[in-house]
């Protein structure tokens, strides 16, 4: 990647500030920030001058974010910037944080990020035996064909502390991660492995992983629905025995209660160290698993939510996430007397019952055929979508920033602009849920990985202005000179 | 046997491509200009040749009284090209998993016209690697123009080939390899510990007994052999022994520094120069280690473009060694293949890097960077006689010279 070149757009703005602060109490800038924790090697990036929308309702209008070795150091005005700070003129442009994409699989994760299985057979490539013809991937890539991608679970994910299989197989350079970042996407989801998409290095790429926990609750299989409930039941009682047991005397009490028969993930789920997530879209279904959740006590994520806001109300009191897309669309039956169908509205109504909604595309792949338009590039478009359908602007920005990260178990390091948190900054000339807003600079982890204008996916829509404005007056007449000399040549 | 015959009398001009053409034990070669690689141009070159060896080199050299002269003033000449990446000849596929003591040289089966009729169109040296995935095993270099085993091989630890991809299993294929080696380590040091306690035991029962009555001494310390694994993997982080991994991507290449983290030891990387390849974007990185890079000489499309990048010429820009092979792994491959360098040449390859990446650079990469390569003093006479710029498509091939003789050219297109 090509290093973005500072000097140029640096404007008066920042020549300004710099001045000012100088000029005011430069012997203060000095006494707040030498001898403090300033380091060599720290590496020090500002954006400067942009509206900064921090995620948590604020709104700081010309301001600068400071990031100190990825993280971000301080936000606000008149900053001291340390020597050799990297400087990035946001003059008139707009600051959010990064978006987080859940469910990012498929399209990303063929080969351009992540791992993928492909399934066809293998044919040895002419010049080396040891990859395929047809595909150019290493023999054991394409062989498990009898493997179902859908099993591929956590399970597969060998995990030591932070490492998954993800750390060995990103890819910082594909095409698609760079489409993810142009389109403000900094961090994704996939198989329940959170990723923070670093472009040019491997190196931390997995925040978090086995977050959520996949249950099955669905209206056509009530034998697994009475399985599910005796599973969350025997976990429950087991806590309850264990509670009881850690509080008796260490003379008087038995043997410790066996975890044997005790499903270990619905376990988790109540010790709430993973969220139980469970894919459901009919209104009994919803209620089923709002009903559960407050019987045992734990939040439950619910995928689709189609039918969510008929009984947002129990799924508020469940505190309950839903994982939404606002542009479905279901006509009501009529013959039903309950309220059913879905409409736009869905996220809004399910919000103003106390529903945490996340928001996902139709299509959670980047699709450059089919769903163009409805996949994850156009993330915060849906979200736009949502906005129309009358959810509140700022949850919906938290549909996209904050909600996900919280149900990764991330929201620490991302889904908002404060100090202490991951320097990851969507920089775009407009309201970042606006159809037209396009993205001109990302930032992740107080790198500036995605500059508009170097990449050819939208450089060429309404270019940036990068030539300082001649004025004509002075300049004019010695370029008529000069083309007419060239011309007699 | 290769085809050659006495030369009777070296007088005036020799046409080199007519058979019947051997030389004498010592004498001396007049051309045009010589690419020595390793000085660059010589212009009016004169090489003395002794045994099939370079003597001297250089311009406009006196030759002495009853030297015979090889008078080809008209012609160029290069170090004879060396392929250092091929199956050709050989077949199958091979096992995929840890394999690091197997060698190519087992499957060379001499014998073949393939091998021969490469060295007429100037790949004098070959290097053949093992089949399979995962490290399969140690390349053999030979001299193409042999005819027996013997004849032919000239290295049968050329280079140890590794594959690895971005995945966890690459990652412990690599980690469980090197791990041998510790493992190694530990035993001969425990076995150490074991003969240290013996010889004390010994030396404390008989110190004070006679000669006579002494138990017999325990003899020198006899280390472990290590197996196949650790055995090779010591020979890699010794250096006696270089790795070349088969990477696909940018991505691979980071993956593989991340494996190997804390190793130090030679190696080279081969990718396979295809469309789409986005080396470009750690050419810097290469560079800055000078690692060698085996590639094919092929302009590459970058990602969803039609935009050509020649990342040869990058590689050789930043400081990486880099490493030319045919493009097509058979006999069409190698005849096109000054051609297809030539191509590269005229879109921004450095030409002094382009003829070293057929011949120095993979010879080194053979380990054979003392034998071959280069038109310096003691190396092998392998000779290739242009009738102009070798990188020119309308230039020839006269002729080819290996270990000082002149190969019989007459089914030369």
């Amino acid at each position: 990647m090509k290093p973005f070149d500072m000097t140029r757009p640096l404007s008066f703005l920042f020549a300004g500030l710099a001045a000012a602060t100088l000029a005011v109490a430069p012997g203060l800038a000095f006494d707040d920030h030498e001898g403090g924790d300033e380091d060599e090697g720290d590496a020090y990036y500002a954006i400067v001058g942009g509206d900064i929308y921090t995620g948590t309702g604020e709104v700081l209008r010309g301001a600068t974010l400071l990031s100190k070795n990825g993280k971000i150091h301080e936000i606000g005005y008149e900053l001291y910037l340390p020597e050799g700070t990297e400087t990035l003129d946001a003059t008139g442009l707009r600051l959010y944080p990064g978006m987080v994409a859940l469910s990012a699989t498929s399209n990303l994760s063929q080969g351009n990020f992540a791992p993928g299985l492909e399934f066809h057979d293998f044919t040895p490539h002419e010049d080396d035996h040891t990859i395929c013809g047809d595909c150019g991937k290493f023999y054991e890539e394409i062989v498990p064909a009898a493997v179902d991608p859908g099993e591929v679970s956590t399970t597969h994910l060998a995990v030591e502390g932070f490492r998954t299989d993800f750390d060995d197989s990103f890819d910082p350079f594909g095409g698609y991660l760079v489409m993810a970042l142009a389109n403000g996407i900094t961090t994704a989801e996939q198989s329940n492995v959170a990723i923070k998409l670093k472009r040019g290095e491997i190196d931390g790429v997995s925040l978090s992983e086995s977050q959520l926990t996949s249950f099955q609750w669905s209206g056509s299989n009530p034998s697994g629905k009475t399985d599910l409930r005796q599973k969350f039941r025997d976990a429950y009682q087991y806590l309850r025995d264990i509670r009881l047991w850690e509080e008796l005397d260490k003379d008087v009490r038995g043997d410790e209660p066996s975890k044997r028969g005790i499903d270990s993930r619905a376990l988790s789920v109540l010790e709430g160290k993973t969220l139980a997530r469970f894919s459901a879209n009919e209104q009994g279904d919803l209620l089923g698993i709002a009903r559960l959740a407050q019987q045992y006590g734990f939040r439950p994520v619910i995928q689709g939510a189609v039918e969510g806001w008929v009984v947002a109300d129990e799924l508020g009191r469940a505190g309950a996430y839903a994982i939404v897309n606002p542009r479905v669309r279901r006509d009501p039956n009529e013959r039903l007397a309950h309220p059913n169908g879905s409409s736009i509205e869905n996220a809004a109504l399910m919000s103003a019952a106390g529903v945490q909604v996340a928001i996902v595309p139709a299509n959670t792949r980047i699709d450059l055929g089919g769903s163009a338009g409805r996949d994850l590039l156009s993330l915060a478009l849906e979200a736009g979508f949502a906005i129309r359908g009358g959810l509140a602007e700022h949850r919906a920005l938290q549909g996209i920033t904050t909600v996900p990260a919280r149900m990764l178990g991330i929201d620490h390091r991302v889904g908002t602009l404060e100090v202490g948190k991951d320097a990851d900054v969507v920089v775009t000339d407009g309201d970042l849920l606006h159809y037209q807003t396009l993205v001109q600079y990302t930032v992740v982890e107080g790198k500036l990985v995605y500059d508009k204008s170097e990449e050819i996916f939208y450089a060429h829509i309404r270019p940036r202005q990068t030539e300082e404005v001649v004025d004509p007056g002075e300049e004019a007449p010695a370029d008529e000179e000069s083309t007419e000399e060239s011309v007699e040549d | 046997m290769k085809m050659r015959k006495l030369l009777f009398g070296m007088a005036g001009a020799l046409a080199l491509a007519s058979p019947g053409l051997a030389t004498p034990d010592l004498f001396a070669l007049k051309v045009r200009t010589a690419e020595s690689v390793s000085q660059g141009t010589i212009e009016h070159a004169v090489i003395l040749i002794e045994d099939g060896k370079i003597l001297t080199i250089g311009q406009d050299l006196e030759i002495e009284r009853g030297i015979p002269v090889i008078d080809r003033t008209d012609l160029v000449v290069t170090p004879g090209f060396v392929d250092c990446y091929s199956r050709m000849g050989m077949s199958g596929s091979g096992p995929s998993g840890t394999f690091p003591w197997l060698k190519a040289t087992t499957e060379l089966y001499p014998r073949q016209d393939v091998y021969n009729d490469l060295a007429e169109v100037g790949v004098t040296t070959l290097g053949l690697y093992t089949p399979g995935s995962g490290i399969s095993g140690q390349a053999v270099a030979i001299d193409t123009s042999g005819s027996t085993v013997d004849e032919m091989v000239l290295s049968d630890s050329a280079y140890l080939k590794a594959v690895v991809r971005s995945n966890s299993s690459s990652r412990r294929m690599l980690e469980s390899a090197f791990e041998k080696v510790d493992d190694h380590h530990e035993d001969v040091e425990k076995a150490r510990e074991k003969w240290e306690k013996a010889q004390e035991k010994w030396e404390k029962d008989n110190k004070k007994k006679d000669k006579d009555e002494r138990d017999p001494e325990p003899g020198p310390f006899e280390a472990p052999e290590p197996d196949g694994v650790a055995g090779t993997m010591m020979k890699v982080l010794d250096g006696d022994l270089s790795m070349m991994f088969g990477i696909r991507k940018a991505a691979d290449y980071l993956h593989l520094l991340d494996f190997i983290e804390g190793r130090e030891f030679e190696f080279s990387l081969r990718v396979p120069a295809v469309n789409d390849l986005d080396l470009w974007e750690v050419t810097d990185r290469i560079g800055e280690r000078g690692l060698r890079v085996i590639m094919e000489p092929r302009l590459t499309t970058r990602a969803w473009t039609m935009r050509e990048r020649n990342i040869p010429a990058e590689l050789a820009r930043a400081g990486a060694e880099l490493v030319l092979i045919p493009s097509g792994d058979n006999l069409g491959g190698a005849e096109r293949w000054r051609h297809d360098v030539g191509h590269l040449v005229k879109n921004g390859l450095d030409r002094d890097a382009a003829l070293r990446a057929m011949t120095l650079a993979p010879a080194i990469e053979l380990g054979l960077e003392e034998r071959l390569g280069s038109l310096d003093v003691g190396k092998d006479a392998n000779l290739l006689f242009f009738d102009g710029d070798p990188f020119q498509p309308t230039t020839n091939l006269v002729s080819v010279m290996v270990g000082g003789d002149f190969l019989d050219m007459e089914d030369v297109r």
